[in-house]
């Protein structure tokens, strides 16, 4: 029942994750964050097996952080994906192989352009101008297919943000009440109200 | 009395020296000399090959190496610890971009290549690599750079160095003549002449000399070129080598 | 090639501890342990932070004989303690914690008056619910590391933190057949605090859990009257109600309902009221006026 979404923009990238944690049908929390922030740029978005998900991607913050502070850089998020996708394809080939599903934003500080990966736990790895993860990709995807559009503005993007979110209350079984809503940009990454 | 503390790279002598790395910074200091140079277009590697005899084949490489698209090498000291290094440093090299998708920054590779060579001055029964290196690379983080290590794993940043026999004379002809921020084409002919005044021999050719310099294409592509034999010989021409040897001759 | 000082020179970090168990496990020499190594652990890292280890059954597949041993086609089934009722919830007052006390073995009523609030130290307190030995054994392992952090770092450790250092040791063991559903709280720097913690790794930071089989009859009483604002007495008692009616309704939960206030000064045990007597206190109530 987890939705996780990404959208491209002129100079940043908007992603969202549903704040819902369940267990079976009950619903554990509602104000989760279903993401981390890898460095000051990139971001990346979690979904699949419980326990997994926040151990692999909090393995993942930790060392892009650690590679920070060896190598004074920042990876990329061209790189940083290409390392997320490596590390999930050694894992499936291991005992206990990681089930996470995940979206990979970011922005190049310098120039500002925005990349968006999504990587699902069979480690493919595609550069997307917009993805979802999830049921919401059968409600979402042809929504932003219709609508997106390169160089989008951020108000742009919250539209067509709305416009997903719409369509999932319309017509998702699922009842995903809340959202976690961030923006990448050259500034860093914040949390804005949809 | 340093006898008793020769043998054991990883003993320090009560003088508070590991002699064993020493030598080994010794023996690169007979090595024929390699030059690295940055300019704002790129970087210029340069080496005097000493081992020369019209019955040795021409191999085009023994002290320059390609290490990937956007780094070159420069060898002086043991040719065999050489080779098991740049075999290490090209590994090292692709095996980042097989991770990041991205070549290595500059600085990190010389900063494994260092972390291997420290380690054989500290891990028991092991012999220090004798042999420095001057590394010219590209990354997008600080464009052209140059870079020198030494046996001991130290490793420092440079706008022009060398290393091998002669590095006095060749370091203060630097000094005076390096230009900051000098074009490709003056970067070359610095290494030109700084090897031509400091090498021992009297004639200077294609047979004594290693050439390459890391540049941009016409499009932009960076690329590493190592000179072939023909191109060497004209170069020389060009710079008027005989010139300057006949000047240095008459110093002396 | 291969040296000493090859060995750690580039490492990343390690990814989390996750035991793995090979075939047989019985390496040559015959030693059916889990060792350390296993356990991705370096060896340079201090032994009281090495999970624990078990001598496993010698045979080729422990998860398997386990999954095989609490199955109804075994002969002697083992039978693992699993239902329950379990709550816990902040409010401005700290954090009550309320359970049943049942323990069951399939339709077995296997005992009436287990403690299912673990008292790590006089500030944590956790809660049991999955298997009774499961989260007993792990709570005490918690509580051992609680103290040696105590003795190293001079202040007590903070409950995001303790909480933390058992997730990741049972996600060392996951997929292995561990079962846990626990709640960590306690008081810290920061004021009363509630995590969730479960034998899946997970571990979540919220103001109000419920656990256990009879876990969704808590929540519908307990959603219905929390408020932050609930005075202590109103607290204790919607926590108590809240048990009261899991166990009425949940054939796996019964027996007294233990409750618990968490303060700045360390918690303090209110009481343990059997469901019986309270079943006629409560029916002799007033119901509550809908409008």
């Amino acid at each position: 029942m987890e939705v996780l979404l990404g959208i491209t923009g002129k100079d940043f990238v908007l992603t969202a994750s549903d704040a819902t944690t369940a267990r079976g049908i009950v619903v554990q929390n509602r104000g989760e964050d279903k993401s981390r922030a890898l460095n000051k740029h990139n971001i990346m978005l979690y979904s699949g097996e419980a326990g997994d998900t926040t151990q692999f991607a909090e393995y993942i913050q930790c060392n892009t952080q650690l590679y920070r502070i060896r190598n004074g850089l920042d990876l990329s998020t061209r790189a940083v994906s290409s390392y997320v996708r490596k590390e999930l394809a050694t894992s499936l080939r291991s005992r206990n192989p990681y089930t996470v599903n995940l979206l990979v934003g970011g922005v190049d500080p310098a120039s500002g352009a925005p990349e968006l990966y999504w990587l699902d736990y069979l480690s493919s790895c595609v550069k997307l101008d917009y993805a979802a993860h999830g049921y919401a990709s059968y409600f979402c995807m042809s929504t932003m297919d219709r609508f997106w559009q390169p160089n989008l503005s951020l108000d742009e993007a919250l539209e067509l943000l709305r416009k997903c979110l719409a369509e999932l209350k319309v017509r998702f079984i699922g009842n995903l009440p809340d959202f976690t809503v961030k923006v990448v940009d050259k500034d860093g990454i914040r949390v804005v109200q949809i | 009395m340093a006898r008793r503390y020769d043998g054991r790279t990883t003993i320090f002598s009560p003088e508070g020296r590991l002699y064993q790395v020493e030598y080994a910074m010794e023996a690169i200091s007979h090595a024929g000399m390699a030059i690295g140079i940055l300019s704002s277009e790129g970087v210029v590697l340069a080496a005097e090959k000493k081992t020369t005899s019209k019955l040795l084949e021409q191999r085009s490489h023994e002290k320059l190496y390609k290490l990937n698209d956007y780094m070159a090498i420069a060898v002086a000291g043991l040719d065999a610890d050489a080779n098991t290094l740049i075999h290490y440093c090209r590994n090292q090299a692709h095996s980042y971009t097989l991770t990041y998708n991205e070549p290595i920054p500059c600085e990190q590779l010389v900063q494994r290549m260092c972390d291997l060579k420290q380690g054989y001055t500290q891990y028991g029964g092991l012999r220090p690599f004798g042999v420095s290196f001057l590394y010219a690379g590209h990354d997008k983080h600080y464009g052209y750079q140059l870079y020198h290590s030494d046996p001991s794993g130290n490793y420092s940043g440079w706008k022009a160095t060398c290393i091998g026999a002669n590095t006095a004379n060749a370091t203060a002809l630097l000094k005076q003549d390096y230009v900051e921020n000098c074009s490709l084409k003056e970067a070359i002919s610095l290494a030109v002449k700084v090897l031509a005044k400091t090498m021992d021999s009297a004639s200077i050719g294609a047979d004594k000399l290693e050439f390459g310099t890391l540049s941009a294409q016409a499009d932009g592509k960076i690329i590493y070129r190592a000179y072939t034999a023909r191109e060497i010989e004209k170069l020389l021409a060009d710079e008027d080598v005989k010139k300057i040897l006949e000047e240095k001759e008459k110093d002396s | 090639m291969e040296t000493a000082a090859r060995r750690s020179v580039f490492s990343i970090l390690d990814a989390p501890a996750r035991l793995s168990i090979h075939g047989a496990n019985a390496d040559s020499d015959g030693d059916a342990m889990l060792n350390a190594a296993d356990l991705g652990l370096s060896s340079s890292a201090p032994l009281e932070f090495a999970h624990p280890t078990f001598a496993i059954p010698p045979i080729a597949n422990p998860v398997e004989f386990l999954k095989h041993q609490t199955s109804i086609d075994a002969k002697n089934r083992i039978k693992i303690q699993h239902g329950t009722t379990t709550l816990a919830f902040k409010f401005n007052h700290g954090v009550i914690v309320a359970v049943d006390s049942r323990a069951t073995g399939g339709s077995y009523i296997a005992s009436q008056t287990v403690k299912k609030v673990i008292e790590i130290n006089p500030y944590l307190l956790g809660t049991m619910a999955g298997g009774a030995a499961d989260c007993s054994y792990w709570e005490r392992e918690l509580a051992r590391r609680c103290r040696i952090h105590e003795l190293n770092n001079k202040e007590r450790i903070s409950v995001a933190a303790a909480s933390k250092l058992l997730s990741n040791m049972v996600y060392a063991y996951k997929g292995m057949g561990l079962s846990m559903g626990t709640m960590v709280t306690g008081w810290d720097k920061t004021g009363p605090q509630l995590y969730y913690v479960d034998s899946d790794g997970q571990r979540l930071k919220s103001d109000l859990f419920s656990v256990g089989s009879g876990s969704t009859y808590a929540y519908g009483v307990l959603d219905a009257g929390y408020k932050k604002d609930l005075t202590v007495e109103e607290a204790i008692d919607l926590a108590r109600r809240a048990i009261f009616h899991a166990t009425f309704r949940d054939a796996y939960s019964g027996g007294f309902v233990s409750v618990y206030h968490v303060k700045e000064n360390g918690w303090e045990f209110i009481n343990r009221l059997d469901v019986n007597d309270l079943y006629y206190q409560y029916a002799a109530e007033p119901k509550p006026k809908l409008l």
